[in-house]
């Protein structure tokens, strides 16, 4: 049988904020270029972006100021941003979040007199959150989606990237191979520019606020295709996930706007604990709130449920239910009353801070490669502020589109070949664990491989557990590559969880060993073995890269205070 | 927060393998669950392909009520298997999970939501800017287009909606609940600049409904599609005849009235209407306005269908001095549905000219055919013995007046006679 592929001019991988936004402006700028994106759920219902609850930070206030969102954004990642993608979020954010409304048709919540509502977010020397009550990825995914559609863009749902394709050189990106799921069938997608924006996902770990179906597979894919990636230490624990005990629910968010309002915080001796750790108390931003809880847990001080307790009761239950009648209503689900008792609650793995070394207009390393959204690494530095997530994945779809067009319009060099044998190669790879004898159980596998990541590379970590974290994913690998996949290959989800798991082994490598090169705590990565924030050593990105050899190869960089300097970050306050 | 109760539940679900094809059929699994209020159904699929059957398929994404992927019927009950949870069916019921109704199947509980994105596209669902403009625009949020428009733009399209629905099933141009949804929540859009173009395509879709209300009843979202589509078919009696061509010029109005949302342009009849909608907005009252607005709207519209022309053949095989009954094969607009008809006419020429008198054959006590008895010379109705003359009069029993005459034309040599 001779192998399925098509060509195209722009492959985009994802379908999130940051994909769908860049097939937009790509194709608003040049509506004959060929556009395709890929998607590994149905179109528009995968990705993070739906699942935003809180709403994105912008600049709309006279009162407020990019230089202001640049502060906080720089405060809020401990100093260690790529502060040309901190800037470009902030300048960026303005125009596109206004386009979002006059171009793509979203209605964001109104102040009274009918302009648009911001609210207040952790972190932020502004109240500057736009948002759509406490569930706003609905409505922005939903309203690209049907623009999606409008244009003659091609989506193929259900159908995900499985690797990068390169040329001979491996210097150029020419593609990807593609699984789509309903069949079982690999496809060889060709193109000449193509965009990774699957999201990140840190399902890697087993408390996670992502959708199980998000599982850092543009990561892995990047890393295997040799793609420069910075800052994989840097994950965030969203302080708030809800503990439902035994189901997939659980770890999903509570979203930080309740925190904004004012929301407390109380370990199970009844202790407001974050008044001892913080002075910005329970809106002190997520590192600093999940590390505190995390601490509690340690110390035993944790309520019934294994966790600490919310409690926006104590606003008022008109209030609660009011301005955040989804989280409330998540809640009731699972028996907890928001709007009249604490709930219990715990941090859950969210956001990968780490990822793509890009320039502004998206460019990754490797030629014909472009990476937006939280695939890429840097704009958040070590800790992303709540609201700046959905954030990027606007403002850099938007980079990405444009960036694209303008690609494809200088762009006089023919697009190199895939490499000889490459794409067999693949496919034979990712087929054998269907014609694998009976062994393991790719479920437990994962499970134990998220243990393994919470328990020793989460939210407190030290030196010995992650050496130790090191041999156990090295096991679990080597366990991992015997397992047999049963069943079809029609929509077979033993297989896909199969995939997912190779993307997360991989990624856990590249956080773990990355981890293990900061010996200090600064934002999101905390060590118990070295509890300080080391300005004088710490001021420095770790960069990965697959070498030539197959193996990780890390290398670090200062940080380049371009704008803002480590005194000027230091001196600013909320 | 009340503890659940360890129970084994016993649960059917349907398995369909796309490489066997056939009808498929439900298995049956015991699974123990410890808490039933802390568990999903979604928990429950997960559960059972982790240890019992790996090759169990279903779809989902976020597992928060945010994505739609899950949609399916759940005891004979449209919901997403993540905001279902097993303690809704309460003692040992036992719970039996299928895909949706209405879409074709790949495989187990997964559908082809395929067909339900083409008629979701159809209904031109995406915001057309009216005008390039770098500001968002200023609407207060207690306007009437806000507030009637209210959280309608939730969707997730999640396609319970349509598999509950069963006139999607009857009308293959139905649009559905979800689609018409996504199109009310654009057309009382001020800043959207496709209101005509809009209600031309879900014209003849919004009176496929028959306000039965079941995709009210199962949407996750809490939104009243039966509401949207009500509005809707009240948009489209602001002027119902107008074609695609006529459309433009008072479709411009009604939406400019929106702009003006409660401000003096708005005329008083639309202005009874949106307050209607306003207090639609309650918790209680979607079904009261859409039980009003069925009655009042859907009724109305069925009587004033423009007339259309019906050839009944030629004019000089209509023998003298007599009554013939013609049947008249024509295409009826139902509401803006149109349907192919089989209509009889009872045509008297008379003796003495060319002219004509045509009657409909329908009796106007309650719309029985009647018949023409020659020997009697009397048009008599089987159903309640209702007799009219041959001038249409009434002659005995309940019919409360003559028989409804029709018009007709001759066109070289044709007969033509008018239709409603």
């Amino acid at each position: 049988m001779t192998q399925e592929k098509f060509r195209t001019d722009i492959l985009i991988i994802g379908m999130g904020a940051a994909g769908q936004l860049a097939a937009l402006y790509a194709y608003d700028a040049n509506p004959d270029l060929k556009i395709t994106i890929v998607t590994k759920a149905l179109k528009g219902k995968g990705g993070c972006s739906r699942m935003v609850q809180g709403g994105l930070n912008v600049v709309l206030n006279d009162a407020d100021s990019h230089d202001k969102h640049l502060m906080d954004t720089l405060k809020g990642g401990q100093y260690v941003n790529d502060q040309d993608l901190a800037r470009t979020l902030v300048e960026q954010a303005t125009p596109t979040i206004k386009e979002m409304e006059t171009r793509f048709g979203c209605f964001f919540d109104r102040n009274p007199d009918g302009t648009i509502h911001q609210k207040p977010f952790a972190g932020q020397s502004f109240d500057r959150t736009v948002h759509k009550g406490d569930l706003t990825g609905i409505e922005m995914i939903s309203r690209t989606t049907e623009q999606v559609m409008k244009r003659d863009i091609r989506v193929l749902e259900e159908c995900r990237a499985v690797d990068l394709l390169t040329d001979a050189s491996g210097k150029e990106v020419t593609g990807a191979l593609l699984l789509d799921i309903k069949r079982g069938e690999f496809i060889a997608a060709e193109a000449s520019a193509t965009l990774v924006a699957t999201g990140g996902g840190p399902t890697q770990y087993s408390f996670h606020a992502p959708g199980p179906e998000k599982s850092v597979d543009g990561l892995g894919m990047l890393y295997r295709a040799g793609v420069l990636l910075r800052d994989m230490e840097m994950i965030q624990f969203h302080p708030t996930g809800l503990i439902i005990p035994g189901s997939v629910v659980a770890g999903s968010l509570l979203e930080e706007g309740l925190r904004g309002a004012g929301a407390h915080l109380y370990n199970g001796d009844n202790e407001r604990y974050m008044l001892k750790y913080d002075a910005a108390e329970e809106r002190a931003t997520r590192d600093v709130v999940s590390r505190s809880a995390f601490l509690e847990m340690l110390a035993g001080r944790e309520c019934k449920e294994g966790g600490v307790q919310i409690d926006a009761a104590h606003m008022g239950a008109d209030f609660v239910l009011t301005n955040f009648p989804g989280m409330a209503a998540r809640c009731a689900q699972f028996g907890y009353d928001l709007a009249r008792e604490r709930v219990p609650i715990s941090p859950t793995a969210h956001f990968v801070m780490g990822g793509a070394h890009i320039d502004i207009d998206c460019h990754a390393s490797l030629d014909r490669l472009f990476v937006a959204g939280e695939d890429v690494g840097g704009v958040h530095g070590g800790n992303r502020l709540g609201g700046n997530g959905i954030c990027e994945s606007v403002v850099y779809g938007r980079q990405a589109g444009k960036s694209l067009a303008k690609f494809m319009a200088s762009d006089t060099s023919t697009p190199s070949e895939t490499k000889t044998g490459m794409i067999d190669e693949l496919i034979k790879k990712y087929k054998e664990p269907l014609d694998r004898p009976k062994a393991g159980d790719v479920f437990k596998l994962r499970k134990q491989l998220q243990d393994c990541n919470w328990t020793n590379v989460g939210v407190v970590r030290n030196g010995k557990d992650m050496e130790k974290a090191v041999s156990e994913i090295a096991a679990i690998r080597a366990e991992g590559v015997k397992i047999n996949v049963t069943g079809k290959k029609p929509y077979n989800m033993v297989w896909n969880t199969y995939i997912d798991f190779m993307n997360m082994l991989d990624v856990s490598d590249l956080v773990v060993s990355t981890a293990l090169n900061r010996n200090e705590s600064r934002a999101s990565h905390y060590r118990s073995d070295f509890p300080k924030q080391d300005d004088d050593n710490g001021l420095f990105n770790n960069f990965v890269i697959r070498g030539d050899n197959g193996l990780l190869e890390l290398h670090t960089k200062p940080v380049d205070f371009k704008y803002k300097s480590a005194e000027e970050c230091r001196a600013h306050k909320k | 927060m009340s503890a659940g109760q360890g129970n084994t539940r016993k649960i059917s679900i349907y398995r369909y393998d796309p490489t066997e094809g056939g009808d498929g059929h439900f298995d049956k699994y015991d699974l123990y669950i410890e808490d039933e209020t802390n568990t999903t159904i979604l928990d429950v699929l997960i559960r059972i392909q982790r240890e019992q059957d790996s090759t169990l398929a279903f779809r989902y994404a976020c597992r928060v009520n945010m994505c739609g992927s899950c949609g399916m019927v759940i005891n004979g009950r449209e919901g997403l298997a993540c905001k279902t949870n097993v303690s809704d069916f309460p003692g040992k019921e036992k719970i039996t999970i299928r895909p949706l109704n209405h879409f074709p199947v790949v495989k187990d509980l997964v559908v082809d939501m395929g067909p339900f994105f083409e008629k979701y596209e159809d209904c031109l669902p995406f915001f057309e800017p009216k005008e390039d403009r770098e500001e968002p625009y200023v609407i207060r949020p207690d306007s009437v287009e806000r507030t009637a428009i209210g959280l309608a733009t939730e969707c997730i399209a999640c396609g319970c909606c349509v598999s509950s629905c069963t006139m999607v099933n009857y009308h293959d141009g139905y649009a559905g609940p979800a689609p018409l949804n996504r199109a009310f929540t654009l057309l009382m859009d001020s800043r959207d600049a496709l209101y005509d173009q809009r209600l031309d395509r879900v014209m003849q879709s919004c009176y496929n409904c028959r306000t039965e209300f079941n995709c009210t009843e199962v949407c996750p979202k809490e939104i009243s599609s039966t509401k949207s589509i009500k509005y809707i078919q009240r948009m489209a009696m602001k002027d119902p005849f107008k074609g695609k061509t006529e459309a433009s010029e008072d479709g411009q109005a009604v939406s400019e009235g929106c702009k003006g949302c409660g401000n003096e342009e708005t005329d008083s009849g639309r202005r009874n209407f949106l307050t209607k909608m306003t207090l639609g907005i309650g918790a209680f009252s979607t079904l009261a306005v859409g039980g009003v607005l069925a009655t009042s709207f859907v009724g109305p519209s069925m009587k004033k269908q423009k007339a259309q022309w019906v050839s009944a053949g030629k004019l000089e095989d209509l023998p003298k001095d007599n009554v013939t009954t013609i049947a008249l094969n024509y295409k009826e607009q139902i509401g803006f549905y149109e349907q192919d008809r089989v209509k009889p006419v009872l045509v008297w020429r008379k003796s003495d000219s060319d002219k004509l008198v045509v009657y409909d054959s329908r009796c106007t006590h309650l719309g029985c055919q009647v018949r023409w008895d020659k020997p009697r010379s009397l048009f008599l109705c089987a159903c309640h013995g209702g007799s009219f003359e041959l001038d249409g009069s009434v002659k005995a029993g309940p019919p409360p007046r003559s028989l409804d005459e029709l018009e007709y034309r001759v066109e070289n040599g044709n007969l033509l006679i008018a239709m409603v």
